[in-house]
């Protein structure tokens, strides 16, 4: 009895509670203005926003998606993790802003796509959105499977973000053919980073030059420069962290694990010919767009991939079983001179729980070859200047609403709160959730962006880390020739059989040739079985070739 | 009598429904993709109702227009075209299936014997008067009860080459196309020798003292007991053993999942391994069918020479 009448006082004050608890995310201001305050993860920041920039849906008494819930997929890295983090961070803000409920589910990297496709292909609506890659979409958005967006930006009711913000080469990723389906989350792309304070010490660039004959160029222009140094360095202790020795060049080269990314990047200067607009021979990569022939086993493809198989020899022999994680961290332990990864990098080497090396990490554009294969003449090509050639590479992963989902509007909403400007500056700027930078907003004025060196400093960075990395993003992502993307069904197919392949050439079970003959003649199965035609309709239209 | 007759079958009813649903069905199913190549769409027609208030009202949002919900109709179209025994050919000129035929084979035929005679030996020790046999035997049968995809992710820590507890060897475990296939057996023999041990320790305990005291008095040591004794008293049991052990085998899965991935490159991607893939990760659901029923019907072969063999010893 005793125990019942002291519960039942204590539900009035639980309920006080509750109201309190849930209404301590968002504050809105008399002056127009609305601070979201965001939770330990994020240092209990407060992002300032306006009613304008929210939406007319949300309002200080609105609720209004009171009663629904929505469901959300993401590769599983926890609510301080990478991509999945941010969600858990900006949920309950939006269930405070919109009354309505978010389940988070979470599914390994390798389970993601299975999962997604098993729903959308029996139409079994479990899902309201899924955080998918850009290379996804040719499975998703052709058949059918995804929400086109455009109607719901432009209706101002929700928060506003716009494709405006991205360059060029991020924005066709949220699209095809001109619909807007993917919402702004994450802009991926590589970058090489680099220990400029290593680089840049006398003994070891006299040393240097006596060894090459040239000076030791920080940061490199060239790929071959690179390996030099790579070679340089790889074996001596240049580091005093430990008494070991250390690398050149780490890579995460596990099968399944996104080490073909890794080659892409890489082999884009040795293949990619440049010109104004795509034609048969340029600007192509992955198949003559005449006839879906693959083109990955061209000379450029082998040459790089003979490249990478060298260049693996200046880092540690076990990279070869290593995924993302384990790479980074040999970087950020200050054991490698270069790594050549996404933006997340950038920001955990500011994170000094993880990272040894803040300060003396410097980024800059990917290097390039100085030759190519010119698929006109069938020869390679010398270059006296580096070419730059940009990347998009990775998934730039952000939400994608399901056709099958009932509440499209308030899953819209809730992705789209994380798109409006202040939140996606704030979590460029952060290492842990996996939110790379890519849009306007977060390059800063020197390179035509809004962003000032402030921001990043007041989120923790050195300034001239930050400095070399957005700017090292905006040129990769507005270079004059991009490696173009693979958004065509069985995309995921493609790279899965090029990835398989990679990684038994850099274990050394097959050799370069052998390697990307096998890729291409898998490819053709592929293309064969999926529909040759209807490949190459959609191949032209996703890399703008005018047949 | 008739009553208790139709009850019968009533209370067979269950299982023959178990049966049906979850065997018969997914067999047959599978059988009919494997000759059929399936485009599974689903068309999607959405309808926007006006959301009511609580006094029957249409409700507005925030612009003053009606709010409204949306009714989704689905409607399954699943295209079937049948293509006869391509899948089945297209299984003869697939490099990714030779490679995963040559890993499984090398696993079945290395794991399997290693830990039948592992698992023998250390039977026959633990058969002895040995000191603190019963908690050793606890222990030498803990493997048993791990999850396999839980012992591929802790060997992974364990053979992890750079700073692992195994780093000092310099071995490559998991870099190298033939360390990781031997990492792959390895862990399975850790998992799966205690099973046969438990196996032929039963066995080896129903044997009757007395022939060991007979072969002793007539002067056998312990090669001719176990040559003329043990062996031929255990070889239904080492049978039973080798045949579980060998479909299990061919199922191999979970381990190189979490330890290896497949890799490097496929140099530990089994068979099922391969069909799991190219049936759910990229939803050529015909021609993954069509790996399984090879992959059964080798098995099946296999067993069946094996027991007519065994049959026709005996008879």
């Amino acid at each position: 009895m005793h125990g019942f009448k002291r519960s039942m006082l204590a539900l009035p004050a639980l309920a006080l509670f509750a109201v309190s608890a849930s209404a301590q995310n968002v504050e809105w201001k008399d002056d127009g203005t609305v601070l979201l305050k965001l939770g330990e993860a994020y240092n209990n920041a407060v992002i300032e926003t306006t009613r304008e920039e929210l939406g007319s849906e949300f309002g200080p008494d609105k609720k209004p998606f009171e009663g629904v819930t929505i469901t959300v997929t993401v590769n599983g890295a926890g609510p301080k993790g990478g991509i999945s983090g941010p969600l858990y961070q900006f949920r309950p803000i939006w269930e405070e802003l919109s009354g309505g409920k978010v389940n988070i589910v979470e599914l390994p990297f390798e389970e993601h796509y299975t999962k997604m496709m098993l729903d959308l292909r029996n139409g079994t609506g479990q899902y309201d959105a899924f955080m998918v890659g850009a290379f996804w979409y040719g499975d998703v958005v052709p058949a059918g499977y995804a929400y086109a967006i455009d109607e719901l930006q432009k209706s101002g009711k929700y928060p506003k973000w716009t494709y405006d913000d991205m360059p060029p080469a991020l924005k066709t990723l949220h699209q095809w053919k001109g619909v807007g389906y993917g919402i702004l989350n994450d802009g991926d792309g590589q970058v090489l980073y680099y220990r400029n304070d290593v680089l840049a010490d006398a003994t070891h660039q006299e040393a240097f030059k006596k060894e090459y004959g040239y000076d030791l160029p920080n940061p490199p222009q060239t790929w071959q420069q690179l390996l030099d140094i790579s070679k340089y360095f790889n074996g001596k202790n240049w580091d005093s962290n430990d008494a070991d020795p250390d690398s050149g060049t780490v890579l995460h080269l596990k099968v399944g694990q996104q080490g073909h990314y890794h080659f892409q990047s890489l082999s884009a200067s040795f293949v990619i010919n440049p010109g104004e607009k795509v034609t048969r021979t340029q600007n192509v990569y992955w198949f003559d767009p005449e006839d879906m022939k693959p083109l990955i086993n061209s000379p450029g493809h082998v040459k790089a991939l003979e490249f990478l198989q060298e260049l693996h020899k200046t880092g540690p022999s076990a990279q070869v079983g290593w995924s993302l994680g384990e790479a980074w961290d040999y970087f950020l332990r200050g054991k490698a001179i270069f790594v050549f990864s996404w933006g997340d990098v950038g920001a955990l080497c500011q994170d000094t729980s993880r990272s040894k090396i803040k300060g003396k990490c410097a980024a800059a554009m990917l290097p390039s070859s100085n030759e190519y294969y010119d698929f006109e003449k069938k020869e390679f090509m010398k270059v006296e200047q580096p070419r730059q050639v940009g990347n998009t590479t990775g998934g730039s992963w952000h939400g994608v609403i399901s056709n099958f989902s009932a509440n499209p509007e308030a899953v819209y909403s809730f992705l789209s709160l994380m798109a409006i400007r202040p939140v996606s500056k704030l979590m460029a700027t952060v290492g842990w959730d996996g939110v790379d930078p890519g849009f306007s907003y977060q390059f800063l004025e020197e390179d035509g962006g809004t962003a000032k060196i402030d921001d990043y400093v007041k989120a923790g960075w050195d300034a001239n880390d930050a400095k070399t990395y957005t700017h090292a993003y905006h040129e990769l992502f507005y270079a004059p020739t991009m490696l173009t993307y693979l958004r065509i069904p069985g995309s995921f197919e493609y790279w899965d059989i090029l990835d398989k392949n990679l990684s038994a050439a850099m274990s050394g079970e097959k050799n370069a040739k052998q390697a990307l003959d096998d890729t291409a003649t898998a490819w053709e199965g592929v293309t064969d079985r999926i529909g040759r035609d209807k490949q190459k309709a959609d191949y032209q239209a996703a890399i703008g070739y005018q047949p | 009598m008739r009553w208790t007759g139709n009850i019968r079958f009533l209370l067979l009813l269950p299982a023959v429904i178990w049966v049906l649903a979850f065997t018969v069905f997914p067999l047959g199913y599978s059988l009919y993709l494997a000759f059929y190549k399936l485009e599974q769409k689903v068309e999607v027609k959405r309808e926007k109702v006006p959301v009511l208030d609580n006094e029957g009202k249409p409700a507005l949002d925030s612009q003053g227009q009606p709010r409204t919900k949306n009714i989704v109709n689905k409607q399954q179209v699943n295209v079937a075209t049948f293509i006869g025994l391509d899948n089945f050919r297209r299984l003869l000129r697939d490099p990714q299936v030779h490679s995963a035929v040559r890993v499984t084979l090398t696993f079945v035929l290395i794991a399997v014997p290693t830990e039948l005679a592992l698992g023998f030996l250390l039977a026959t020790l633990f058969n002895q008067h040995l000191f603190g046999r019963p908690v050793l035997r606890a222990i030498m049968i803990l493997p048993i009860f791990a999850t396999p995809l839980a012992v591929g992710y802790s060997f992974f820590t364990i053979f992890y080459e750079v700073g692992g507890p195994l780093a000092w060897t310099g071995i490559a475990f998991l870099s190298h196309p033939n360390w990781a296939l031997f990492s792959v057996i390895l862990v399975d023999v850790w998992q799966w020798t205690p099973f046969c041990f438990l196996v032929f320790l039963a066995a080896l305990q129903g044997v009757p003292g007395e022939l060991y005291e007979a072969a002793r008095v007539d002067g056998a040591n312990f090669l001719d007991m176990l040559k003329e004794v043990m062996l031929p008293l255990l070889t239904p049991t080492i049978v039973i053993v080798l045949l579980l052990r060998f479909a299990e085998a061919l199922k191999l899965f979970d381990i190189p999942f979490a330890l290896t991935g497949g890799g490097p490159g496929v140099a530990t991607q089994p068979l099922s391994l391969l069909a799991f893939r190219t049936g759910l990760r990229f939803f050529d659901l015909g021609y993954a069918s069509a790996m399984a029923y090879a992959l059964l019907a080798a098995a099946m072969i296999v067993i069946t020479l094996f027991f007519r063999r065994l049959r026709e010893t005996y008879d």
